[in-house]
């Protein structure tokens, strides 16, 4: 009971302070929400019944309470008003689970996932994005394009003349290139589908040798420039962009693409 | 008369409990740093992020869940079941096993559906087929399914018809247990026959709240246990390795099957996650994945821990995989 309160609790804040996209899919969002208000109706009424109820089933068929709670030994959670779990081990074990979840879910600031999951999941390994034969550079409207598209049409191979010269402005969190990281650093952003579990890195390169000593890493920047053949002879990428302007900014509200 | 005087002021109580707990947990919040934190190392911030995601993610299921296995509780008369499915038991577990077709819960829901028609004297092997089943077998993942891959090689037909196969042959083999009994844990057991001995007394809005009281005490902390070892697994696991093996018959099966085991992804969505890796993998790999994952992960065996015995479990998962590796392996075969 008290984890769904502090479940709920964390839901509701998350969706008011508009931070439940730092966790899952917007496709999610009222559905989360609606359920989240659901359960707290039928906590709240926990709360005011239980304890009653357990005490009348002390009072009358005692028996029965006995069978009724007999815990599981293993994270079972103390009811408010309810028996405890037989066992200190137990209880230990539960008030562990609860004042963990309360400190996860509550106390920490939410936040996105970070450079050193990008190393864990290779970076453009796989995108789904728009095909080069459906998008004309030349005369198409790409301002709209996300790192997600710019990274999805460069991973298909296209050649460097395809690009060449083409103007971009993207925005990202700065993460280096494991090849050649003194020059060259990814725009990225992670990719969800569902949930920040399956949060795929996408990022397109960016040429700025000594990046490092005006940008940390995870730190997000808007870089404005124009595609070229990567000047870096280390760096598996053959597109980067060759920046123009890059500025720090802050973490956009919505800091995953879909 | 007694008993009402005494309960007025015990209702008080407890809200008054609940209440003051909201404000202080409320407080907690409002007062914790708005900023991430500088101090926590990387690993540990995506550790707790990619757990936080997983509860945030599951835990509107498992309260659609818990709700709707309430309501099949107290409005679905018993022998509604008796009545409607077929007597002879391979055709029960087959009409089981397309129930998810009215009820298109995420996996994670179906945990506290399948504990509520156990109560209610489903058998455990039909209670099973439901719940291997009825993630594949229901509109909503083979909708998104057919948007992902369409007809192509096979994936949505090997993963439809895979799994209706796979999960009938599990609960044929768990048909064959002599003591069924064994295959729950001891206190689920105990639950199943209390309620059918001394059905609770009180309203149904009261049973229904106790109930909710009870189940989600029961499944919050292992979904919470779950999804915090799907956190730290993702964090401690390359995927890289994972990548590489793509291209192998064999392999790739497998590695796509680890894949499914860890990321613990719910499986109305799983089919736009594998998409993208739709051009690495061969196609009996991503079937493989498909229904591997909606059957079994380590967030579902942390909630059906609740229910089952851990050999029982263990059982499962091997018959499962083992499924799903000839599945992967037959499909690999055709396409």
């Amino acid at each position: 009971m008290l984890l769904s309160l502090i479940g709920i609790i964390a839901t509701l804040w998350l969706t008011v302070t508009g931070q439940l996209g730092l966790y899952i899919h917007p496709r999610y969002f009222v559905f989360t929400a609606v359920m989240a208000v659901l359960a707290a109706v039928f906590t709240v009424a926990a709360f005011a019944i239980v304890p009653s109820a357990d005490a009348e089933l002390d009072d009358t068929e005692h028996d029965h309470a006995h069978d009724d709670h007999a815990h599981e030994p293993d994270h079972q959670p103390e009811e408010p008003g309810g028996k405890p779990p037989s066992g200190t081990a137990a209880l230990v074990g539960s008030v562990l689970v609860i004042v963990l979840t309360a400190g996860a879910l509550l106390a920490l600031p939410p936040a996105t996932l970070t450079t050193s999951t990008v190393e864990k999941r290779d970076l453009n390994a796989s995108v789904a994005g728009p095909t080069a034969e459906s998008i004309d550079l030349t005369g198409g409207d790409y301002s709209s394009f996300t790192v997600k598209d710019w990274a999805a049409l460069i991973r298909q191979g296209a050649s460097d003349d395809y690009f060449a010269g083409t103007p971009v402005t993207l925005t990202g969190f700065v993460t280096p290139d494991p090849d050649d990281a003194e020059n060259v650093f990814y725009v990225a952003r992670f990719v969800v589908t569902c949930c920040a579990v399956d949060a795929q890195p996408v990022g397109v390169a960016v040429y700025a040798p000594g990046w490092q000593d005006r940008f940390p890493v995870d730190s997000w920047v808007t870089v404005t420039g124009e595609f070229d053949a990567n000047p870096s002879l280390a760096s598996l990428q053959t597109t980067a962009i060759t920046p123009v302007t890059i500025e720090e900014t802050t973490q956009p509200n919505q800091p995953y693409v879909y | 008369m007694d008993i009402r005087t005494a309960t007025q002021p015990r209702i008080a109580t407890g809200l008054t409990a609940g209440i003051g707990l909201t404000v202080v947990l409320l407080t907690l919040r409002a007062l914790s740093p708005e900023e991430p934190s500088e101090n926590l190392p990387e690993l540990v911030q995506d550790f707790f992020t990619l757990s936080i995601s997983v509860v945030i993610e599951s835990l509107p299921f498992v309260f659609l869940g818990v709700i709707l296995s309430i309501g099949v509780q107290l409005f679905v008369p018993a022998r509604v079941f008796t009545r409607l499915l077929p007597t002879h038991p391979v055709a029960r577990r087959a009409v089981m096993s397309l129930l998810g077709v009215l009820l298109p819960v995420c996996e994670c829901g179906n945990v506290p559906l399948a504990r509520g028609l156990l109560v209610k004297g489903l058998s455990v092997p039909e209670a099973m087929t439901f719940l291997l089943a009825a993630p594949i077998l229901n509109p909503v993942t083979i909708i998104t399914t057919y948007q992902a891959f369409g007809w192509d090689h096979g994936i949505l037909l090997g993963r439809i018809l895979g799994g209706f196969a796979i999960a009938n042959l599990i609960g044929w083999l768990f048909s064959m247990h002599p003591r069924q009994e064994q295959l729950l844990t001891p206190r689920f057991e105990a639950t199943c026959h209390v309620d059918h001995d001394k059905p609770v007394e009180g309203s149904r809005f009261r049973r229904g709240v106790l109930a909710f009281a009870e189940e989600t005490s029961t499944m919050l902390p292992a979904l919470i246990v779950g999804s915090a070892v799907a956190g730290a697994i993702q964090v401690g696991v390359s995927r890289d390795l994972l990548a590489t093996l793509g291209g192998h018959p064999v392999l790739s099966v497998l590695a796509l099957m680890a894949l499914a085991f860890i990321i613990a992804i719910c499986s109305n969505v799983d089919a736009f996650f594998i998409l993208s890796f739709g051009s690495t993998f061969l196609p009996g790999s991503i079937v493989a994945f498909l229904v591997f994952g909606a059957m079994v992960d380590v967030k579902m065996l942390a909630l059906l821990r609740t229910t089952f015995t851990a050999s029982t479990l263990l059982r499962v998962t091997l018959t499962v995989g083992l499924c799903c590796l000839v599945l992967g392996l037959g499909v690999n075969l055709l396409a």
